[in-house]
This record gives C-alpha cells, structure tokens and sequence, in this order.
C-alpha cells in the first residue's frame, strides 16, 4: 500500500526563507518554484511522492491545519493565539521568526500613558481576539478596528492613538512616529499538526516531529 | 431581503435534515442503540429541557456558558436546554434509579444543543448516542464501554477505527507536586491543551522536563507506555497510570483491529472526568466521532460511559441500504400493499387514476412498479 497523502502548510514570505533549510534537514526537497516568490503555483511536489506543500498566508496555515485540510504546518505562536483552535498542537519550537507582539502609540502623546486610567480604548491591529483579551484582563475594553496591514499608518492618520502589531527591530515603528507602550508576547514559529492526524497516523506524524526536532537541533 | 429568504432563514449552526439524510441518520441512530440494547443497556429518555440549578448541578457544573436559557411562565424559574445528556443520565442514576441493581446500564439518544458553535464546528444542534455504565469502579467497566462502542462502530462500517485513552488526573497530580503560582498553573494547562513545548517551558519551570517528556510519549500504546515507564511520577499518578496500561493492553486483546493510542496530557473536554477517558477517531474523518470517561456521580458512585457524535459519524457510515421503492397503481388492494411491504419492500400507491404508470413511478424515484404481481424494475 502506498503511502497516504501528506499536506504541509507553509506561510509565505520571510517565514519562508527561514524554514525552508529547516525543512531540508528534515528530508524534505520542495521544488525549486516554492522558494520562487514570482511563481504563481498554490501547491508544490517535494522528492517525496507523497507529501507535498502548500504556500499560504501565514494565518491560513493555522486554518488549513486546523480543518485537517492539511496535516502540519508552520505558523507563528500570534497566529496560534489569534485562533486559538482546539485541533492544533504545536510540539515544536522552530526558533525562527522571532519577534514580539507589542502595543505602540504615538511618540508625542502625552496624555493616557498611564493605563490603569482607562476604560476604553480604539486600536488598529490584524489581532482582535487578542488584543481585546488582553485588556480585557487589564480592565479595559478594547474596540478593535481590523486591518490587515500598514498598521502603523493608522495612528499618524488619526485612525486610533494605539496599534497591536509584530515588532522585530522597532524601525518601522520609529519612522511612523510611535513607540512601543507594552509587550503581549514573544513570538516565534512552531511546528504545528493537526490533532486528528497525530491521533490517527500517530506513527508516522510522531515521525515527522522527531525528524523536525532533529533538523532544528542540527 | 427577499420575501422568500426571510421564510427559510434559519438561526446560525441550525438546519433541516431532510430525505433521504434524515432516515439515514435515524437508522443509524437505531442501529447504534440496538447493539447497546443487546449489550444490556437499558434506554433512557430524559426531557430536552430542565430547571437550570438541576441541570447545572453535579457533573452538569462547569456547562454554564454553553446552555440555552428561558424563563419557565408557569413557575417562574429559568430553564435550561440540555448541553449533553450524560449529566441528565447522571441525575437520573443518582435518584430515581438509585435503588436499581448496580452496576446499572443504560442507554439513550438525542439532540443537545449548544449557545455558540465554533469556526470548526458551526452546528448549535447535535445527536448524541451513548451509553452509562454506573457503579463499576474497575478497569473491566472501563474497557466493555470502549469495546461496545468500538463493536457497534464496526457493525456500522465505520472504517479505520482508532481509540486515544487519556488519563486528565495524571497532569494536576503532577502539578502538585510542583509549587507552580495558580496563574502559571493555568497558563501550562492551557499550553497543554495545545502540545505548545514552548509555552511549558517558559511557564512550567521545574515540571517542564517531566511534562515535555509526557508530550513526546503520547502515540502508540506501546512506545508510550515505554517511555512512560523511565519518568519519576508522583506515587498516585503511577498507580493511575498502570490501571490506563492495563486498560490498553485488555483492548488491544479485545478489539485487535482497532488502532490504540495513548495521551498523556490530553484534558479538553474531558471537564468533569475523574479517571480514563478516551476519545474516538476514524481514518475516514477529520472530526473525533465519539468520547467519553470516567466521572463520579453526586453520590460519589463511580461511572463510566460513551457519547457518539452522530452529525460526525453520519459522513462515514457506509450507507449499504438498497432501499426498494415499489410503485403500485391507483386501487391496488391494501392486502397486496401489505404482502410487498411484509416483504421489506417500501410501496408507494399512486393517488391519480388515468396517467401512465411508468412515468409516475420514474418521476417519484421508485426503483420498481408492480405489473401482474410482478415487481419490474423501472428503467
């Protein structure tokens, strides 16, 4: 009997480039294309016949997952806790894509920086659940405006004095004008599977993390 | 909005089961409780609805956020639609039927519903099937619910069964063995949930070797139970731990076609179980189709039982029934209707006279029409 098909989720872009040699170590060859950001394909054969890889946005990869559509994945713990689903684990730490989830606010403002003060506040991030999570647990509540991306544009136009957002060096930051106010969480990529597929091709999805654990240990 | 989609709307996660899913569902359903039934499981029926302080009492605590609520008109007091018929069982169990011969069996079957479905499962209203084993608190009890449960799946043709036995006691042993603050404590559980390695280690400080290691042991029976075996588990959490492997290693015997996986970590869902629990897989679905445990009822009686999810199984269960429809012409005797459907045959009477039988027998999907007390085929 041939091997049943094998779905990896990777996210698209800088992700990628990180995880593709990690990928490699664990005996996976994907087709050239996939680190081809021009290339239109979707899905892509590796030198395994039945395990292939799909390229999509990094919050897809938890989705896709999630649903079984495909059996692991690589996603960033801000994804996994956006969703928070019930049929993702995330055994591995990748160590790649480090960064931190952090609240920013306009440099010149001077007033609410002490946030004990507040009841309320408007924020502009691409994380609602948790953004409003966390202030709800710091007594505030959060009216999320969801954007998908160029955060940082929003405070200097006058969208909302606050954003939620992915800071790695802080630059992008400093060249809108804002400053960080508060760190939610370190992030970083994990290996990801789906919960039916460990529980039914334990064997073999067991297999697939040991040889991730490996490839990153090496 | 359309006149007519204001008359179909339904409410989210709720809808119309219609022919010919909704026979299908109810023959399984049948099926299902049928193979209880020959296994001594007794039915029950306990009402969709209760006062909200019973239902939410005893092992029905912690389903507070999950149920519809409505005020009784006629005393007064809120009211609750079940969430799960297991904790109605247990009620059940604890009081009417507590002087009932013990270990007590018993059966039932239903819709629950639920306030909020999820982005994974959307549905508000369920079917649920299953089984309670009460007042047998050894692993003989907890091994005949599994291997019921595993026979009747099988009768049904549910293919590529796997059943994954946890134990949600052995992690809170663990833990308090560890001066963990309640914060962290919560934040590992929750880590836990997930298998996120990172997370423990950032919040489970001396635990986090112990519980990675029981991460990676969770798999196959037998290198779980070996890897297992070279970790220093608290005393209590050790004897736990050879009843799970003495469970797994009865049905491995019992039921050597179905794949057994072990979890040491796993909790979700399991709120009120207080010993071995497991869940049910098939190589044919994404979605488990069946869990369930050990739990205490308020008296302090052991339990065990199983709840199927049929809206799950529904999708995997082969459906084999070739069902014969037999058109029978406008004035045909209800004594030549009866012998057909003595015959197993179902049989669909035309109700106009003077149209062509052939057509009418095509255009209402019967397979057959009887010409001179000959069933025929409808081409």
């Amino acid at each position: 009997m041939s091997p049943q098909p094998l779905i990896i989720a990777l996210p698209k872009g800088r992700i990628l480039d990180e995880a593709l040699p990690i990928v490699r170590r664990a005996g996976i060859e994907p087709e050239a294309a996939l680190g081809d950001d021009s290339s239109r394909a979707l899905r892509f054969s590796t030198n395994l016949p039945h395990v292939s890889i799909i390229r999509v946005r990094s919050f897809d990869v938890a989705t896709f997952v999630a649903f079984g559509a495909a059996h692991l994945g690589i996603a960033g713990n801000d994804v996994l806790m956006e969703f928070d689903y019930s049929e993702i684990y995330a055994p591995l730490d990748l160590g790649i894509g480090k960064c931190r989830l952090s609240i920013a606010q306009r440099t010149d403002m001077t007033e609410d920086l002490d946030l004990s003060r507040l009841s309320h506040v408007r924020i502009a991030t691409k994380y609602p659940n948790i953004t409003s999570k966390w202030f709800a647990e710091h007594g505030i509540q959060a009216e999320c405006v969801k954007l998908n991306g160029a955060m940082e544009l929003a405070p200097a136009l006058g969208l909302c004095p606050r954003i939620v957002d992915l800071v790695s060096t802080g630059a992008t930051l400093k060249a809108n004008g804002l400053k960080e106010s508060a760190t939610i969480a370190q992030v970083s990529s994990r290996l990801i599977v789906n919960r039916t597929a460990l529980k039914v091709r334990s064997e073999e999805i067991s297999g697939w993390i040991e040889r991730f654990r490996s490839a990153v240990a090496g | 909005m359309s006149e007519n989609s204001t008359k179909t709307l339904l409410p989210e996660g709720l809808r119309d089961v219609l022919p010919p899913d909704a026979a299908f569902e109810n023959e399984v359903v049948e099926r299902l409780t049928r193979t209880f039934a020959l296994n001594g499981y007794n039915l029950v029926k306990p009402p969709l609805i209760e006062f909200e302080d019973t239902l939410l009492s005893g092992v029905g605590a912690g389903m507070g956020e999950r149920i519809f609520r409505m005020l009784d008109p006629s005393s007064h007091r809120t009211l609750g639609v079940r969430n799960d018929i297991t904790t109605q069982i247990a009620r059940i169990a604890a009081t009417r039927l507590a002087s009932d011969a013990r270990p007590l069996r018993l059966t039932y079957s239903g819709p629950v519903l639920r306030v909020k479905g999820t982005q994974l499962e959307p549905e508000r209203q369920f079917t649920q099937a299953g089984i309670e084993l009460i007042g047998a608190d050894n692993g003989a009890a907890d091994i005949e619910v599994i291997v019921v449960v595993a026979e009747a799946l099988k009768k049904l043709g549910v293919p590529g069964l796997s059943v994954d036995l946890a134990l949600p006691t052995l992690v809170p042993a663990i833990l308090a063995g560890f001066n963990l603050s309640v914060a962290a404590a919560a934040r590992v559980r929750a880590a836990l949930d997930h298998k996120d390695v990172a997370e423990i280690n950032a919040h489970a400080g001396q635990a986090a070797g112990l519980l990675t290691k029981l991460i990676e042991a969770s798999g196959p029976v037998d290198r779980a139970m070996a890897q297992v075996a070279t970790l220093a588990l608290p005393p209590a959490a050790k004897a736990e731990w050879a009843a799970l492997e003495h469970v797994a290693r009865a049905l491995r015997a019992a039921i050597p076609n179905v794949a057994i996986t072990v979890d040491a970590v796993e909790n979700r869902g399991f709120e009120y179980h207080t010993g071995i629990t497991f869940s049910v897989f098939t190589a044919a679905s994404q979605r488990e189709i069946g869990r369930g445990g050990r739990y205490k009822l308020v008296s302090g009686e052991a339990a065990t039982g199983a709840t199927l999810l049929i809206d799950a199984l529904l999708p995997v269960v082969p459906n084999t029934a070739t069902a014969r429809r037999l058109f029978v012409s406008n004035g045909t005797s209800r004594a030549v209707v009866a012998t057909w459907q003595d015959k197993g045959w179902i049989v669909v009477v035309g109700l106009s006279a003077g149209v062509d039988d052939t057509t009418e027998a095509k255009r209402l999907k019967c397979t057959h029409i009887l010409k001179s007390s000959d069933a025929v085929a409808v081409s």
